[in-house]
């Protein structure tokens, strides 16, 4: 206890003198407009902050950055926030004490990681996020597919395919999370007008809970055509619910993502289809930004990652 | 089976236990052992079991030395002890307690009940029981659990049977049925190790009796070649008279009067009054109230009618709090559940009801406390390396003065003593009986519950006996003796 | 007694018990100097104030865990507390209240989400484990209907606020002051009052304490309490830190909290423990989540090594009985 209080009242003194007393993030250091210091490609560490491992989708993500740096020797360091804000937040500044050179970022959440890019903005070391965006705090860019636009492609899909009005239900991913809420928004910016929507509920993008929501939407609304999950995983779990109800042929199913489960239903016919996104090329595309960085590039302030409707031909 | 115990020492921590005990029992007899409480007749028979391990000495079994693993190995070797508290599963039935661990079995697992109730019946038959398979342990009364323990051990076929103070619970026709019961074992050629206070029964049933004294083995003779006035004497080492402190003590107002008390359950209209100074002795048998009685006073379970009065006025208890803030203290029967935080210092343990009295706004003086605590500690000679150290590392007799010091510290006026002596050595009991005539003279008035009829007919002034939640009767001390107390108690006198 | 056995065994007890207390302590020191062997940055005055920012949420957490944990008890709430005090607070100042009094509303709704915890085990004799087990999930619940799923946003840009997260004193993250202020009141109201002898009392032997005339119900509430506003405090840090409310914050934190409070010693069993011991114990675990993250460990190994790191200090601390 009074080697604690020794210790703090010491650093008090020996800080207090610098005067630093204020808000982290107030001190405007002298980095920003000078222009880009280059650092070569086989001596640059990369920080990668990820929002979580635990799902392949950020796997091969980070398998996409790692590849492309692998090929010209560039160092990454990656970090794993579990998806939880605090820990990224955290992450992020271990990576800054590291000292390295660029961080890529792929938030938990877009308003919360804003602490975390003004912090790297103060120790002056580039960010560029990945996958969602940030509110705030200065990014070079974001690399993302375009949620938005994915929701309105699976809207329109289902208008195609079984026509305007068609009586549907949405999956909802992880309530607050930024891709059910950018999906969500696309999608119906689309179905408001052109869908009779009669059930929207979250299923946590699990494919186990997907399962037993569409259990329950089918009790109530039997005469449904249509389903959007905003992820493959709850569209591979509906689509379990609906055969074993034996509306296999009457209710088309609408995943998001593209992964390889996906792929294969779509391939065997059982899901309609999926609006695929590339997570690994993603991983690629934000590495090479970095190196265009440093090397002077000029770099957009939104780069847009593939996104791809597949379906059985 | 034929089993010599020689020379057993055995020491937990710094208390001596056993100091040298010799004993050895014969096939087909019932020997009894007697010894006053913490004379270390249990934990020889513990340690015969394999449950402590002992220092030094040897055991010899069937003329080979022999130590057993644990309790269930000896069980396996044929020799079975029947607690006084026992061991049993409460919510499973009595045939599930009978066979538990050794359930008859198909080679698919599958319980083969009909075989095993045909056994239990057969079982039951023999030893002239009669209790119903199904019912759950817990609705028998303590005697016929004691039944159902005894019927277990002999479903081992154990050669020698361990009863440990097998009649405390047992109405007069339950001892009829054990004692028919023992007699057949021993025809049978079974060893049963009789542990008893009870003269009347050793001496009725037992064909030797070894008397045990402060850990040692004083004496072992043939029945019928001694008498009760030897084996008390052997047993207690000096006369009785020596033994309880002969102080008289002035009794003055009523203190303390207790008026229609009953709680709905247990006990109900219980009336009596405590005076100044005075030791009132509560006794009876086991489950008949008393500490069941003394809760209710002190708040800790709910009361359907009754007041209490200290000095003549009406007082109000809802909780053990309000107790203390009146003057009640209450040193429970289990001293390791309810008296003490065994974790904790004994300078912790003395100060905790008293704690709002060593200390301003919520902050302790630590020094007071402790000084206060120390006074205590050495005022009634706990026997500790210190005051800081956990009170699970003293003996049981040190452990009970420091419950007994909590509560003289606590500035008690009524102090409700539930067995104090329990699981203590002669010495510390000996000084537990001295303070508690110092406190009498002091004008405390004491409430002494007690199962142990010569420690409330030695230090009681006066004695109310309980029978299943009734007062029974009361007696001055002129008029106490043993056979009034255990008429009242069992209900005699009707 | 032989007075020479007396005093090896008293040097004996004063040994096992010095090791259990400064054993964490040592193992802090190693654990900091291994990190800081494999990579210099560590012990930088920059990082070691990044770590003290760090540990001040699960410090903070695991200071009302200890009170909780030396009564015998668990709380599993801790982290929707959290979420929901910090949901409020953020949606208050969204609301235009002052932040101040919004500040000041959220620690109260904070104790008071624990007392309620305390009265369902203390009056509705539920085991502690069940009874924050369902407030766990309601306090979650309440903080998705209430926060609709989405983060609060909008907080504004008042400095109190900020300060409560982002704030730096001579130099200082001002959550680690706070987490420092908090430890010192918890300290002497744990370690020197009344009230912290009669929460060890309960843990050491619940009905010895109440038949010595302790109130046992509302000390247990009161600590739950604690715990409750120690978690709102948490949760107004995060939420300023993060600006923004998260509805899923603190999920787990209560784990941490736990791991922190058994890392210092405090037995699960109730009745003994020591808030410094806590302290060490957060700080053990921000080191390492700090210093795996600095060497590079991948994170799957990181949760792997915390997981081993509180088996051994338990085993040790069993070791020392």
């Amino acid at each position: 206890m009074k080697k604690l209080v020794a210790l703090f009242g010491a650093s008090a003194l020996l800080l207090g003198a610098c005067g630093t007393t204020g808000l982290e993030g107030n001190d405007t250091g002298d980095n920003g407009e000078e222009g880009v210091e280059s650092v070569a490609r086989d001596e640059m560490t990369v920080g990668l902050s990820l929002s979580t491992l635990n799902n392949p989708f950020f796997v091969s993500l980070q398998e996409g950055v790692e590849t492309a740096a692998e090929a010209e020797g560039t160092d990454v360091r990656t970090v794993d926030a579990q998806d939880d804000t605090a820990k990224q937040l955290n992450d992020v500044n271990d990576l800054i004490q590291q000292g390295v050179d660029v961080l890529l970022i792929n938030p938990v959440d877009s308003a919360a990681i804003e602490p975390a890019i003004e912090s790297a903005n103060n120790a002056g070391i580039p960010v560029i996020t990945i996958d969602r965006s940030s509110e705030g705090g200065e990014v070079i860019t974001l690399v993302a597919s375009n949620n938005v636009e994915g929701g309105e492609m699976a809207a329109q899909r289902i208008i195609d395919l079984v026509g305007e009005g068609a009586i549907t239900v949405q999956l909802e991913g992880v309530p607050g999370a930024s891709a059910t809420r950018e999906r969500g928004e696309g999608f119906m910016n689309v179905a408001e007008d052109g869908l009779d929507v009669v059930d929207s509920q979250t299923a946590n993008f699990n494919r186990s809970e997907g399962l037993t929501v569409m259990e329950n939407m089918l009790q109530s609304n039997s005469d449904v055509e249509a389903v959007f999950a905003q992820n493959d995983e709850m569209a591979l779990g509906a689509i379990e619910a609906i055969e074993a109800a034996g509306l296999a042929e009457d209710v088309i199913v609408i995943g998001f993502d593209g992964n390889d489960d996906a792929l294969a239903a779509v391939e065997e016919g059982r899901l309609d289809a999926t609006i695929a996104q590339q997570p690994d090329e993603m991983g690629r595309i934000a590495m090479e930004t970095a190196y265009e960085y440093f090397e002077g590039g000029e770099i957009e302030e939104y780069i847009a990652s593939p996104l791809e409707l597949i379906i059985n031909e | 089976m034929k089993i010599q115990m020689k020379d057993i020492v055995k020491s937990f921590g710094s208390n001596k236990v056993l100091l040298g005990v010799n004993i050895d029992i014969k096939s087909g007899e019932v020997h009894a052992l007697m010894g006053e409480n913490g004379a270390g007749k249990s934990t020889l028979m513990n340690i015969l079991t394999g449950l402590h391990k002992y220092d030094s000495g040897t055991v010899i079994i069937n003329g080979e030395e022999r130590t057993f693993e644990n309790p269930k190995r000896a069980e396996e070797e044929g020799i079975s002890f029947i607690h006084q508290e026992m061991i049993t599963w409460p919510d499973l039935t009595v045939l599930e307690n009978l066979f538990m661990g050794r359930e008859k079995k198909t080679s698919w697992g599958w319980i083969k009940t009909k075989e095993m109730r045909e056994i239990a019946r057969e079982l039951f038959k023999e030893l002239g029981v009669n209790i119903e398979l199904d019912r759950g342990m817990r609705t028998l009364s303590v005697g016929q659990q004691q039944l159902v323990e005894i019927a277990k051990s002999l479903m081992s076929n154990a050669e020698v049977i361990i009863m440990d103070e097998p009649t405390a619970a047992l109405t007069d026709r339950e001892i009829k049925v054990l004692f028919t019961t023992i007699e057949k074992l021993a025809a049978k050629n079974v060893a049963i190790i009789y542990i008893s206070h009870r003269m009347e029964e050793i001496f009725a049933i037992s064909d030797r009796i070894t008397v045990m004294r402060d850990g040692i083995s004083v004496d072992t003779k043939p029945t019928n070649e001694t008498d009760k006035d030897e084996v008390v004497r052997k047993m207690v080492g000096r006369d009785l008279e020596d033994y309880y402190p002969n102080i008289e003590t002035e009794n003055g107002n009523v203190l303390f009067e207790v008026k229609d008390l009953s709680d709905g359950k247990v006990y109900e209209n219980i009336n009596f009054h405590v005076h100044q100074g005075e030791i009132l002795g509560f006794s009876g048998l086991m489950g008949a109230g008393r500490t069941e009685i003394m809760r209710g006073i002190f708040g800790i379970d709910k009361l359907t009618s009754g007041q209490l009065f200290l000095d003549d006025e009406k007082i109000d208890v809802k909780s053990p709090s309000d107790a203390i803030r009146q003057g009640i203290g209450f040193l429970t029967e289990n001293r390791k559940e309810e008296g003490l935080i065994l974790d904790d210092s004994l300078i912790g343990n003395i100060s905790l009801p008293s704690i709002e009295e060593f200390s301003r706004s919520g902050w302790i003086n630590t020094k007071e406390e402790k000084d206060f605590a120390e006074l205590l500690i050495k005022r009634l000679t706990v026997k500790t390396v210190s005051g800081d150290v956990p009170v699970k590392t003293l003996s049981g007799g040190n452990q009970q003065k420091v419950v007994l010091a909590k509560w003289i510290g606590a500035g008690s006026r009524v102090l409700i003593l539930d067995e104090p002596t329990r699981g203590v050595d002669v010495g510390a009991k000996r000084e537990i009986y001295m303070l508690m005539k110092e406190l009498a003279e002091r004008g405390v008035g004491i409430i002494m519950v007690s199962s142990d009829l010569p420690e409330i007919i030695g230090i009681s002034d006066r004695v109310i006996v309980i029978h299943e939640g009734h007062i029974a009767g009361e007696m001055d001390k002129a008029d106490l003796s043993e056979e009034k107390i255990m008429t009242l108690a069992t209900g005699g006198y009707k | 007694m032989n007075t020479e056995a007396g005093s090896i065994e008293k040097k004996k007890e004063k040994r096992s018990e010095m090791i259990r207390k400064l054993g964490p302590f040592f193992a802090l020191i190693v654990l900091m100097v291994f990190v800081t062997i494999m990579n210099p940055n560590f012990i930088q005055m920059g990082n070691i104030l990044n770590l003290l920012r760090q540990v001040s949420i699960n410090g903070l957490i695991a200071f009302g865990m200890t009170f909780v944990i030396i009564t015998g008890g668990i709380d599993l709430s801790v982290g929707s507390t959290l979420a929901l005090s910090g949901a409020l607070g953020a949606g208050m100042i969204a609301g235009g209240w002052s932040p101040v009094v919004a500040t000041l509303a959220a620690l109260v709704i904070g104790a008071l989400l624990g007392a309620v915890n305390g009265t369902l085990i203390a009056k509705g004799n539920t085991a502690p484990f069940i009874a924050t087990l369902a407030t766990m999930t309601i306090y979650r619940g309440l903080t998705l209907v209430y926060t609709n799923g989405n983060p609060i946003t909008g907080i504004g840009d008042s400095f109190f606020f900020q300060f409560i997260g982002k704030g730096y004193l001579f130099g200082i993250p001002f959550p680690v002051i706070l987490m420092a202020i908090a430890f010192g009141i918890l300290y002497v109201v744990l370690h020197k009052m009344t009230f912290g002898r009669k929460t060890f009392a309960i843990g050491g032997n619940e009905n010895a304490a109440y038949i010595a005339g302790i109130k046992s119900d509302w000390i247990k509430i009161a600590v739950y309490s604690i715990s409750g506003l120690m978690a709102s405090l948490a949760g107004l840090i995060l939420t300023s830190r993060l600006n923004s409310a998260q509805p899923t914050a603190g999920t787990t934190y209560e784990l941490d909290a736990i791991a922190a409070v058994v890392l210092g010693g405090t037995s699960l069993s109730g009745g003994r423990g020591r808030l410094f011991g806590t302290l060490i114990g957060a700080l053990i675990i921000g080191t390492l989540n700090n210093g795996l993250n600095l060497i590079g460990v991948s994170s799957f190994y990181q949760q792997v090594v915390k997981g081993i790191v509180i088996i051994i200090a338990v085993l040790l601390d069993r070791k020392n009985d």
